[in-house]
């Protein structure tokens, strides 16, 4: 594009962010295209961020006050409770670890993180982008749920229904001993 | 911009009589203020409260605290530092709380929380086997708000894991890991993995029960990599080659720096928890929020059909 005019045509509104810049040939960059959607981040994504940290905090606190951390006798090496149970987040591991000790334990949740970090290059299908559960993606949404379910039961089962040597007990029948 | 500039206004203290010759009486602040005043006139206006905050505050925010105007409101953003990582304007869409539930801001907030109180911990605890316990029931008994600080590091862990996964499923469930963001997917998984590894670490420290025997369990479960090298081993291999080492014993041994949990495990668990990780992960953390703008901002259904 060429200039034509290099004289200030227009002045400068100091109350607008778009001013006349100067007149080239050629079409608009905006012509059919519509309204773009946005609005400004001040204040309506900075009242959403203060809402949200307002939110966590308020929960953070009330359970800190209301539910403190727990906190047991001090470590004794030579009282082992039964069973011993990793972190929740790990109960999953551990009652892998219960059928299998090298796959359960690193062989699986080795390859679960790989194939995680290889999901977005082998599904290159550019569909269903900023939708929940598009209709394009059925498989893949239904893939995930099945995994997502696999972890949540499996650390369900190592909470709350694994008892002495790890053996299956409901959680009305637990022994009281285990936590 | 609507920050006006304060002139001085109003009649400067009183300087005595004028033109007078009579050998002056005044003491000697007088006669400073008197210097000062004929010297810059206006530092007594600049002194007045109100021109006085008014400048500190504009030189500390250069743009109006109530932006009006479009382009007040975008300086409002890119002035700002803390804000200045955020677009000025954005879609519609991505403001939509049943959109992202907003699960990426609360595991930072978390995090920053997480920062805050584990610092504030760092005050009370001791990292030794004789004392960690006993700092952990001081927590609990004589140290004020104790309790509160290490049941907010606790609560805020414990929801951070979840949070950070509900992020992931949210992410995937609405295809936000397609190009061009596929690589911060990749960052997003490695800073699971490093959350998860930041709250087992943690898990030690109380030095009670729970934390000895569920890192006991941990520590057994990074051993079971003996199964790598036992397998090589068994191959044929040429004579005189030397065997694998046993490659679980040497993970578990550099965890725990020793055979056992105990002194060293809970130094290495330390150091790690209060130190090393926290710097790995919010080297990532800023990466993958810088990620977030340079990849297009936040994903929108624009960006593909249905």
């Amino acid at each position: 594009m060429k200039r034509i005019r290099e004289e200030e045509i227009f002045p400068r509104n100091p109350n607008k962010t778009y001013g006349l810049m100067e007149l080239v040939k050629g079409s608009s960059t905006r012509v059919d295209r519509g309204p773009d959607d946005m609005v400004s981040s001040w204040p309506h994504l900075l009242i959403r961020e203060a809402a949200l940290f307002a939110a966590c905090f308020a929960v953070i606190l009330a359970l800190s006050v209301f539910k403190p951390a727990p906190l047991e006798l001090e470590a004794n090496p030579q009282k082992p409770p039964n069973p011993a149970k990793a972190p929740w987040y790990f109960l999953g591991l551990q009652e892998l670890v219960a059928y299998d000790a090298f796959w359960g334990g690193l062989g699986i949740p080795g390859l679960v993180v790989i194939g995680l970090m290889a999901i977005p290059y082998l599904d290159r299908h550019h569909s269903g982008i900023g939708r929940w559960f598009a209709k394009s993606r059925r498989m893949a949404c239904t893939l995930w749920t099945g995994y997502v379910v696999i972890v949540i039961v499996l650390i369900i089962i190592g909470q709350y229904f694994r008892g002495p040597n790890w053996a299956w007990y409901t959680p009305w029948n637990m022994p009281p001993e285990v936590q | 911009m609507s920050v006006k500039e304060l002139r001085p206004s109003g009649p400067p203290p009183s300087s005595g009589g004028s033109g007078s010759r009579r050998p002056s009486t005044d003491g000697p602040l007088t006669k400073l203020s008197k210097a000062i005043y004929r010297q810059a006139p206006e530092v007594w206006d600049n002194l007045r409260p109100l021109a006085l905050f008014h400048n500190i505050y504009k030189s500390v925010y250069r743009t109006t605290a109530f932006p009006k105007t479009e382009r007040e409101r975008s300086e409002a953003f890119f002035n700002s530092f803390l804000l200045h990582i955020q677009p000025a304007k954005i879609e519609k869409h991505a403001l939509r709380f049943t959109y992202t539930f907003g699960l990426g801001l609360l595991s930072t907030y978390l995090f920053l929380l997480l920062t805050i109180s584990g610092l504030l911990l760092m005050f009370v605890y001791v990292p030794s086997v004789q004392d960690a316990y006993g700092r952990m029931q001081d927590l609990h008994s004589s140290v004020s708000f104790g309790y509160i600080l290490r049941g907010m590091h606790f609560w805020s862990a414990n929801a951070m894991i979840a949070v950070v996964f509900f992020h992931m499923c949210r992410v995937f469930y609405t295809g936000a890991y397609k190009a061009p963001r596929e690589f911060n997917w990749v960052i997003g998984v490695i800073l699971m993995v490093l959350t998860l590894i930041l709250g087992f670490t943690g898990y030690l420290l109380p030095w009670d029960q729970l934390a000895f025997w569920a890192i006991t369990v941990g520590a057994g479960i990074a051993g079971k990599a003996n199964w790598i090298s036992d397998n090589l081993n068994s191959l044929p291999h040429p004579p005189g080659a030397p065997p694998v080492p046993p490659l679980g014993d040497l993970t578990r041994w550099a965890l725990l720096g020793s055979d056992t949990v105990g002194q060293e495990a809970l130094i290495r668990f330390y150091v790690l928890h209060v130190a090393i990780l926290p710097v790995i992960i919010t080297l990532f953390i800023v990466y993958h929020m810088w990620r977030i703008r340079k990849d297009g901002g936040i994903s929108s259904p624009k960006e593909s059909p249905e």
